[in-house]
C-alpha cells in the first residue's frame, strides 16, 4: 500500500516534546524522519519513565518510544565542524529541517536558516521555539505546563472557587504544537513544490496553543468578560456534568445540550420531568452514584443522551471502539519487547497512516544513512567514528 | 525574520475547499482558508446550528466561537436533500480539492451523498471525514459532545483534582484535536505526488488519545495507573500555588535532574524567606520525600506564606531573576497584555457586528507566503450568488432556486 509522504526527507534535530511528536506523524505517513542525536546531550525523553520492566536505560523509555515511531536515528556530535559539514549535506538533499530550540541555537550550530538555506533553496524550515524568535520573552525555556499557564488555559480549567486543575499533562506538546507544526510543515512543502522557493517558520508554541483558545479571548476583546472557569457546565446548554459512579473513583460525563435530552436523562434516572438543572444537581447525583458508569453511559446513549465513561488508562487501552479502529499498535523493540504505541487518530482509504517501526535505537541507523545517503565506505564510517563526529 | 516576503498569497493559494460540517470541522477550514486556500462554508439553508454556540457577543448576539472558527471563509446555505441543492454541491465538488464533512452513517442515511459516492464522481477530490468516533465500529452511531469525547479518550481521566472530579479542559480541545488531525491528514493526501483523491476518516475519541502524555506506556510497561494531581503538587515544588492576585506555577524541582532546585533555594534565602535553610537539606533531592506528603506539605508551609503575598508580576521577576521556571496562571485579559504577544503583533482584528476587536492571530510566522487574516466570518448566504455565478449559473437559476428554498 503506497504511503502519503512516500519520498519525502525531514533531517530533524527536534528534541524533547512537542518537536518530536510532529514529526512522528510525518514519519507515520511516509516521510524518511533522520532524528539527529548525540551521545554527548541525549534527548531528555530518552531518560524519562515509564521503562521497559521498569529498568531505565535510553533505548527503554516508553515516553520516549511513543513519540518516536517509524524514524531512523544518526549520531552527529555538532561541536565538531566536520558533523555539521555532514548534516549539511544530508539537508542538501532533504525536503524540510525542524527544530525545537531557544532561538539562536541552531545558528549558534553553522545551522540556521541563512546556512541552510544556501546548500539547499527548497528547504522548508522550521524552528518550533516557546516564544518564537522575536519579543522581549524570546529567550525564555518552558514545559508545556508552563505554556497552559501563561495562555490562560490552566487558569479556564479548573472547577469555580479551587485553585485551576489544568489537563494534568503537558497537553500543548502533545496536541495543538505538533498538529499545527505538522501542518505547516506540508502546507510550505506545497509552495516550495510549486514555486522552488523554500522558506523559514517561526512557530512560536505559546501561539499555537493560544489560538486553540479564539473564542475565549473574544470574550474578553468584544464582551470585556475576562473569562472565569466553568468547571464542567458547559455554557449555553441546559446542563453538563461529570459525576461519581457505584465504584470508587469511576465517573461518568453527561450532557444535556437540549430540554429533550434533559428530559430524556431524567427519565433513564427515573427522576421527576421537573427537577432543574441549576437547582437539583444533589438529586442528579445521587441518581447517577446508583450506576455502574459504563452501564449508564450505554443507557443514556440508548436514549439519545451523549454520555461517557471517563474512561482510565487500562480501560481506554480495552475500549472496544479503539480496539475496532485498531488505534493502539503493539510494535516489536529489540530492547523493549512488544509495547503499546499510539497510532494515528485517521485512517486513509488508500493508503497506509500507521507506524511501520518502533522508536529507533540511540544512532541505530548511522552507518546505513552515511553509506546510502553520503556514500561513505566502512573505513571512513570508522575513522568519524574514533574522531568522535557519529557519536 | 529578515527574509523578504514575495509570495502575498499565502502557501496554499490554488486549493479550494468545501467546509460542510460544524463546530467539529470549521477550525480545520480556517487553517486552511489562512493559508491562501479558497474555502467556502457551506451551510444548511436555515444556517449553522453552530452560528447560536456560546459565547456570544453581547452587543449583536453573534456567536463569537463561529465567527472566530470560520473567519476568512466565503459561505453559502444550501438543501442538500433537495434536488437544486444537490446539483449546487456536485457542482461545487467538481471544482474542489478537499471536502471537510462531519457527518455519521446515520446521519447519511437521512441525505444520501455517501462518501464513496463521492470518490467514484470525482475522483481528484479527498473527503475527510471527522466524526466522535470514526465511521464504523460499535460506537459509530453514539452521540458526543467535547466532554465525552475527553471522556471516551482517556484525557479526562488525568485532568482534575485527587480529592475531587475530573474536570474538562476549556476550549472544546476534543473538537479542536479532530480539526487539527483533519488538517494534517488532509494536507497530507493533497501534497502525495499521485494526484488522485483520498478517502480519510478521523475519529475524535482516538485524537484525544493521542494527549494521554505518557499515561499508556505507564500501564503498558510499568503497571501503573496514572492519576489526577490537579490542585495539588505533582511532587514537592512542582505545581500551581497561591499569589496576592492570583496563582503561579511553579517547577522547582523535578525537571531535568532537579537544575533549578538551588536556583530556587538561594532565591527564597535572598528573600528572607522563613524556613528556607530547611530547603537545604539533601532530603529535597530525595524522590521517596519529595513524592510523599511530608514533603509537599512542609514545602508548602514553606512557600505559600511568602508566594501569597506577592503579585504575580513580582513572582515572575523574581524567577527570571533567580532562573527558575516559574509561570503565572493568566487570564485572558493578562493574556491580552502580554508584553511578549504585543511585540510580535500577535493579535489579528475580528469584525463582530460594527465593532473590530483582537483575536488570536498566526500560529505560524511564513517568511515567504505569509498566514493572512483580512475576511470575517460570512453571513448566511452572504456569497451565493457571487460562488454560484462562477460556476456557470445564471442569475435567474439563482433566484429560482433561493424562492425554492434549495439555496439560500
Amino acid at each position: 500500500m503506497s504511503r502519503p509522504l512516500r519520498g519525502i526527507r525531514v533531517i530533524d534535530f527536534s528534541w524533547v516534546g512537542a518537536g518530536s511528536y510532529a514529526t512522528k506523524i510525518l514519519a507515520d505517513l511516509g516521510a524518511d524522519v533522520i532524528k539527529i542525536e548525540s551521545t554527548k546531550k541525549v534527548d531528555g525523553i530518552r531518560l524519562s519513565p515509564p521503562f521497559a520492566g521498569g529498568e531505565s536505560g535510553v533505548n527503554r523509555s516508553g515516553y520516549f518510544a511513543d513519540r518516536n515511531t517509524s524514524k531512523r536515528s544518526m549520531l552527529l556530535n555538532l561541536k565538531h565542524a566536520e558533523a555539521v559539514q555532514i548534516a549539511l549535506r544530508l539537508i542538501a538533499d532533504a525536503d524540510i529541517v525542524c527544530n525545537n530550540f531557544s532561538p539562536g541555537v541552531m545558528d549558534r550550530l553553522g545551522l540556521g536558516y541563512d546556512a541552510v538555506s544556501e546548500v539547499n533553496p527548497r528547504i522548508v524550515y522550521l524552528s518550533m521555539s516557546m516564544n518564537g524568535a522575536s519579543g522581549p520573552e524570546r529567550n525564555a525555556r518552558g514545559y508545556g505546563a508552563m505554556m497552559s499557564a501563561i495562555t490562560g488555559f490552566h487558569h479556564l480549567s479548573g472547577i469555580p472557587g479551587r485553585i485551576p486543575a489544568g489537563t494534568g499533562t503537558n497537553y500543548p506538546d502533545h496536541i495543538p504544537n505538533p498538529t499545527h507544526a505538522a501542518f505547516a510543515l506540508l502546507a510550505a512543502l506545497r509552495h516550495s513544490r510549486r514555486t522552488g522557493r523554500g522558506q523559514q517558520i517561526d512557530m512560536a508554541q505559546t501561539e499555537a496553543m493560544l489560538v486553540t483558545l479564539g473564542p475565549e479571548m473574544l470574550a474578553w476583546t468584544v464582551n470585556g468578560d475576562d473569562p472565569a472557569p466553568v468547571g464542567n457546565s458547559a455554557d449555553g446548554w441546559v446542563w453538563q456534568d461529570v459525576l461519581p459512579g457505584r465504584a470508587d473513583d469511576s465517573w461518568i460525563a453527561v450532557s444535556a445540550r437540549t430540554v429533550d435530552e434533559w428530559r430524556a436523562l431524567l427519565g433513564a434516572l427515573n427522576l421527576p420531568g421537573t427537577l432543574d438543572p441549576q437547582r437539583d444537581r444533589a438529586a442528579i447525583a445521587t441518581a447517577v452514584a446508583r450506576w455502574d458508569n459504563h452501564e449508564l453511559a450505554h443507557e443514556l446513549q440508548r436514549v439519545g443522551v451523549p454520555a461517557a465513561p471517563v474512561l482510565s488508562p487500562p480501560e481506554v487501552v480495552d475500549d472496544p471502539q479503539l480496539t475496532h479502529r485498531e488505534h493502539w499498535q503493539m510494535l516489536e523493540h529489540p530492547e523493549m519487547g512488544r509495547t503499546l504505541y499510539n497510532g494515528q487518530p485517521f485512517r486513509f482509504a488508500r493508503a497506509r497512516v500507521q507506524p511501520t517501526s518502533s522508536a529507533p535505537l540511540l544512532g541505530e541507523h548511522t552507518a546505513e544513512i552515511c553509506e546510502e545517503l553520503l556514500g561513505l565506505g566502512p573505513a571512513e564510517i570508522e575513522r568519524l567514528r574514533d574522531t568522535d563526529v557519529l557519536s | 525574520m529578515t527574509t523578504r516576503v514575495s509570495d502575498p498569497t499565502g502557501p496554499l493559494q490554488g486549493i479550494t475547499v468545501l467546509d460542510i460540517g460544524g463546530e467539529i470541522t470549521n477550525y480545520c477550514g480556517r487553517m486552511f482558508a489562512q493559508l491562501g486556500a479558497d474555502v467556502v462554508l457551506v451551510e444548511p439553508v436555515t444556517g449553522s446550528s453552530y452560528r447560536r454556540a456560546a459565547p456570544l457577543a453581547a452587543s449583536t448576539g453573534d456567536s463569537l466561537r463561529f465567527a472566530y472558527d470560520n473567519s476568512d471563509k466565503r459561505g453559502l446555505g444550501l438543501d442538500i436533500a433537495s434536488p437544486g441543492g444537490r446539483e449546487v454541491l456536485e457542482r461545487l465538488l467538481a471544482s474542489a480539492d478537499l471536502i471537510l464533512d462531519d457527518r455519521t452513517e446515520l446521519d447519511l442515511a437521512a441525505h444520501g451523498l455517501p462518501h464513496e459516492r463521492l470518490s467514484h464522481l470525482f475522483p481528484g477530490l479527498t473527503t475527510t471525514v471527522v466524526t466522535p468516533f470514526g465511521l464504523q465500529g460499535p460506537y459509530a452511531d453514539y452521540v458526543a459532545t467535547d466532554a465525552t469525547c475527553m471522556a471516551f479518550g482517556g484525557m479526562l481521566w488525568l485532568g482534575g483534582y485527587e480529592d475531587g472530579p475530573p474536570v474538562v479542559a476549556a476550549g472544546r480541545q476534543a473538537y479542536r484535536a479532530g480539526s487539527l488531525f483533519a488538517a494534517v491528514a488532509s494536507m497530507a493526501a493533497l501534497v502525495a505526488d499521485d494526484g488522485a483523491g483520498e478517502l480519510i476518516d478521523v475519529s475524535v475519541q482516538e485524537c484525544v488519545s493521542l494527549g494521554l502524555e505518557n499515561a499508556i506506556q505507564y500501564w503498558d510497561l510499568e503497571r501503573h495507573v496514572r492519576r489526577r494531581h490537579g490542585g495539588k503538587q505533582k511532587q514537592a515544588g512542582f505545581g500551581v500555588f497561591p499569589c496576592a492576585d492570583g496563582y503561579v506555577f511553579l517547577i522547582a524541582g523535578g525537571i531535568g535532574g532537579n537544575r533549578f532546585w538551588n536556583n530556587f533555594v538561594a532565591w527564597l534565602k535572598d528573600e528572607g524567606v522563613s524556613g528556607a535553610e530547611e530547603l537545604e537539606r539533601d532530603r529535597w533531592w530525595e524522590r521517596g520525600f519529595v513524592e510523599s506528603t511530608e514533603g509537599k506539605d512542609l514545602f508548602w508551609e514553606i512557600f505559600t506564606p511568602y508566594s501569597s503575598a506577592q503579585p504575580k508580576a513580582a513572582l515572575l521577576e523574581a524567577a527570571l531573576r533567580w532562573n527558575v521556571p516559574l509561570s503565572p496562571l493568566k487570564t485572558m485579559s493578562e493574556v491580552h497584555q502580554s508584553p511578549q504577544l504585543q511585540a510580535r503583533d500577535f493579535f489579528s482584528t475580528v469584525r463582530i457586528g460594527e465593532t473590530e476587536a483582537d483575536a488570536p492571530g498566526a500560529p505560524y510566522r511564513f517568511s515567504d507566503s505569509p498566514w493572512r487574516s483580512d475576511r470575517p466570518a460570512p453571513h448566511l448566504g452572504q456569497h451565493t450568488r457571487e460562488l454560484l455565478t462562477e460556476r456557470g449559473y445564471s442569475l435567474t437559476d439563482i433566484e429560482t432556486m433561493l424562492q425554492k428554498k434549495e439555496i439560500a
